[in-house]
């Protein structure tokens, strides 16, 4: 009888709970589609598929909380991470297309399908406004041997070097890797998890140089510790103006991460319009511009539009790069 | 010196000291509640301080991480379900204190060596935070993978009563630990096309799951059979005497260093210092001590506090000194202080010496705070236990769901927790202990992951391990620590056959 009683408990619990997770997708079949003119009538939701207190937090938090004076309603930021940001994008694409749902969506949302990772794809999105953009460099210890790029590619075909990136298919990889590619280099590709430790390693001595984003080297760059060799962006990055792009050496390769906000493909173009315009205003703005160099990231701003394009290219760019490193 | 001191005067403005008690106060609460973290509290605080001024914001921020790291110990002694992975090791032998109906006395040992680990760690980030923060950078992939064999050679000294049934549960742990992405090519394992698998089982819902869940369930079995079969615990709070405290000095010290040196390794945090350094207390113990130690030794407590208060001091020295973060919470903190226009690295100290010092002075503060309101909150935490069981018991249920599912506002982490709760159940029922497979999840994909980066760096040569002296040393370590038991056993043995 006791047994019976306390498995019953167990039963219960588990019963309760079931109902609990079911709520959701039985709520997001009820009333309330937000139809243009009212909208946004409660507080919007922004999904963040990476922890809280990451860099994508950080600027999905300060971006939220800039933008609900534009929009008029509040913004509650909901970290969902997971699967290197499979789970949060996922759940974003999946969400009621009423516009109270709103994704901040990376790079991953690109390489993670071609990486076999995911199933979603960009189209499940409805971009709103690119944010930010960040190229990956070449960064290697202040005392190398190597001054420039020719002479770093030149030393990495007599021995390989040891290249630190932030885990194997993520997007410091594939920087590495399209740079090989591109240039004949040939890398001993060492992933960490993360790009601070990366970072870490190469101050200790135990890589040859990083991919990373000049973001995260840039404290230790303006300390001496290392230098940049070259960065993969269109332009030179505003915190090492004297650092030339790739281009500049005649290296035809910009590769990079970026961050920006995007809502699922089914939402009402009303719905569209207004958050384009009220996430447009904030993002031009001058203080979300200072808050992005504050946290020594490339600001790059874009429409619905101009974000569809960059997506439709980039998507090609880690078609074709993606199978050819053979992951998996 | 007089940096510090003009630190200090800035600390004692009012509405930074202000926000300093509160960070604290709401930290200790942080770190109380099951699957709250020091990481997850630190990380909500962080959009609140941006409309701050750098340091107020900052010191918010510190006074929550540090009372954060400390609250853990308050759950894992009172109702044995550590609130944080750091506490884990604490909930050994103070919970064993109390069932004794020592739980003032273990809660105020927990406070005290909080506060003398975290006041070490933050006396050698004053006076040599410089010539430490090299040691960050001698650590890489080969260093990490000896620190992580050490780390799970300490299994046999935290599984309690039987070794065997510890190591089985280690192996479960690593076992475990081995599903989601191959940390080296990002390869899904044993996922089933599950999203949430991907980066593995969260750790805090299983970890929640395991100690707090299967607790609850023991306290309702317990109420369904009767009510009188648990003993009532006492709830008094009687404090340690001054004399009960001198033994425990050497202790706590010599924790605070495990602690603030493993502090300093990047990648490594609160969680592991508190194994190893609770593994070391064992080893410094007379014999007849060490039958007591894992049942209620203050000794065991204090290494494991003072450890992990320890880390909170040795994870700024690299982050300060040379702009890397060690761990999650010192990767927050990095964002905060760029968000205030500071850079953390070789030249904060000479760009903004005030600024360092005034943050040295809140950091010491911070950790006095810390004992006077552990200590006087005694009074009330212990209350706890006197909230009757048929109460408690879906009270924690309650909590842990909410903190499984605040981790990543997943329900997925929800049922992990559960099923998790039944095995630790079992477990209990059997005599598993818990603490093997927190260790083993912490540390076996740590170990997996920088083994194979070791190989890969030295493109597959293993003499990678053998060539770098921190690394060789700990691998050495580990397998002594491994082998000379048995050894000890077998000539044990000899010696009582010879003499017979």
């Amino acid at each position: 009888m006791k047994k019976y009683k306390f498995s019953l408990i167990l039963l219960t619990m588990f019963v309760v709970l079931t109902a609990c997770g079911g709520n959701d997708s039985a709520k997001s079949g009820s009333s309330d589609t937000g139809k243009g003119s009212n909208f946004p009538s409660k507080p919007v939701e922004l999904i963040v598929p990476y922890a809280a207190g990451g860099g994508t937090d950080t600027v999905a938090r300060s971006f939220a909380d800039m933008a609900k004076n534009d929009l008029g309603q509040s913004i509650a930021v909901v970290n969902m991470e997971g699967g290197g940001g499979a789970v949060g994008m996922q759940n974003g694409a999946k969400a009621k297309a009423d516009g109270y749902k709103v994704s901040m969506v990376t790079v991953e949302l690109l390489t993670l399908p071609h990486s076999g990772l995911a199933q979603f794809s960009h189209t499940d999105f409805k971009p709103i406004a690119l944010l930010n953009e960040d190229s990956g460099a070449i960064t290697v210890k202040a005392d190398a041997p190597w001054n420039t790029l020719e002479e770093f590619i030149a030393a990495t075909k007599e021995k390989k070097l040891k290249v630190g990136n932030s885990g194997t298919g993520a997007i410091w990889h594939l920087a590495a890797a399209a740079f090989e590619k591109e240039t004949g280099a040939q890398f001993n590709h060492i992933p960490f998890e993360g790009a601070a430790p990366a970072v870490t390693a190469l101050l200790g001595g135990h890589v040859d140089a990083v991919s990373v984003s000049p973001a995260e080297v840039v404290t230790q760059v303006q300390a001496g510790e290392l230098k940049v060799l070259g960065v993969m962006a269109e332009e030179r990055v505003e915190s090492l103006p004297d650092v030339p792009t790739l281009k500049e050496s005649g290296i035809d390769l910009s590769i990079g991460t970026w961050r920006g906000l995007a809502v699922p493909k089914d939402t009402p173009d009303d719905v569209v319009k207004i958050l384009e315009e009220s996430f447009g205003k904030t993002a031009q703005s001058d203080e979300f511009k200072e808050q992005i160099k504050k946290m020594n990231l490339g600001y790059r701003y874009d429409n619905g539009e101009g974000f569809t394009k960059l997506l439709e290219e980039q998507d090609q760019l880690f078609a074709n790069l993606i199978p050819s490193l053979k992951l998996n | 010196m007089d940096l510090l001191l003009q630190g200090l005067g800035n600390v004692f403005q009012p509405e930074v000291i202000l926000l300093l008690i509160g960070g604290v106060i709401i930290g200790i609460i942080i770190g109380a509640l099951p699957g709250l973290t020091a990481t997850m509290g630190v990380a909500l605080f962080l959009p609140v301080t941006f409309g701050m001024d750098a340091v107020t914001g900052v010191l918010l921020l510190i006074g929550v991480y540090f009372g954060s790291i400390y609250g853990g110990s308050i759950a894992a002694i009172l109702l044995n379900t550590p609130g944080t992975p750091a506490s884990a090791a604490t909930a050994l032998d103070g919970h064993a204190m109390t069932k004794q109906g020592k739980a003032g006395k273990a809660l105020g040992y927990a406070a005290i060596a909080s506060g003398v680990g975290g006041l070490i760690s933050v006396l050698m980030l004053i006076l040599i935070a410089p010539q430490l923060a090299g040691v960050a950078l001698n650590f890489s992939a080969p260093e990490m993978f000896g620190l992580a064999l050490f780390g799970l050679s300490i299994i046999s000294s935290v599984s309690g009563g039987s070794v065997l049934k510890g190591l089985i549960a280690g192996v479960f742990g690593i076992l475990i630990s081995t599903i989601g992405m191959d940390p080296m090519t990002s390869y899904p394992r044993f996922t089933y096309d599950q999203l949430s698998l991907l980066n593995g089982f969260s750790f805090i819902p299983v970890m929640i799951g395991l100690f707090a869940v299967s607790e609850a369930l023991v306290i309702m079995e317990g109420e369904i059979g009767g009510g009188d079969k648990i003993k009532k615990i006492i709830a008094n709070y009687v404090l340690p005497k001054w004399n009960e405290l001198k033994r425990l000095w050497f202790s706590m010290i010599r924790s605070g260093f495990i602690g603030t040196i493993i502090g300093i390794i990047p990648g490594a945090g609160a969680d592991i210092a508190a194994f190893v350094s609770y593994n070391e207390g064992k080893r410094f113990l007379k014999k007849e001590e060490k039958e007591t130690y894992g049942k209620g030794n203050p000794k065991g407590i204090v290494s494991a506090e003072a450890a992990n208060n320890g880390v909170t001091g040795g994870a700024m020295i690299p982050l300060l000194t040379l702009g890397i973060p060690g761990d999650a919470v010192a990767a927050i903190l990095l964002g905060a202080l760029v968000v205030q226009g500071i850079q953390p690295g070789p030249q904060l100290f000479a760009t903004s010496g005030e600024l360092v010092y005034t943050l040295f002075a809140g950091m010491i503060i911070a950790n006095i705070l810390m004992v006077i309101f552990g200590i006087s909150g005694i009074r009330l935490f212990v209350k706890i236990l006197l909230v009757p069981k048929k109460m408690l018991a879906p009270l924690i249920l309650i909590l842990s769901t909410i903190g499984a599912y605040a981790i990543s506002n997943n329900i997925f982490d929800v049922f992990t927790m559960l099923v998790a709760g039944i095995i630790g159940y079992f477990m209990k029922k059997y005599g598993f202990p818990a603490s093997p497979i927190v260790l083993a999840l912490i540390l076996g994909p740590m170990a997996e992951s920088e083994f194979r980066r070791s190989l890969v760096m030295s493109e597959g040569s293993y003499s990678i391990f053998l060539e770098r002296p921190i690394a060789l040393g700990f691998i050495i370590i580990a397998v002594l620590s491994l082998i000379l038991p048995l050894v000890w056993g077998k000539l044990k043995k000899n010696k009582k056959v010879n003499a017979a």
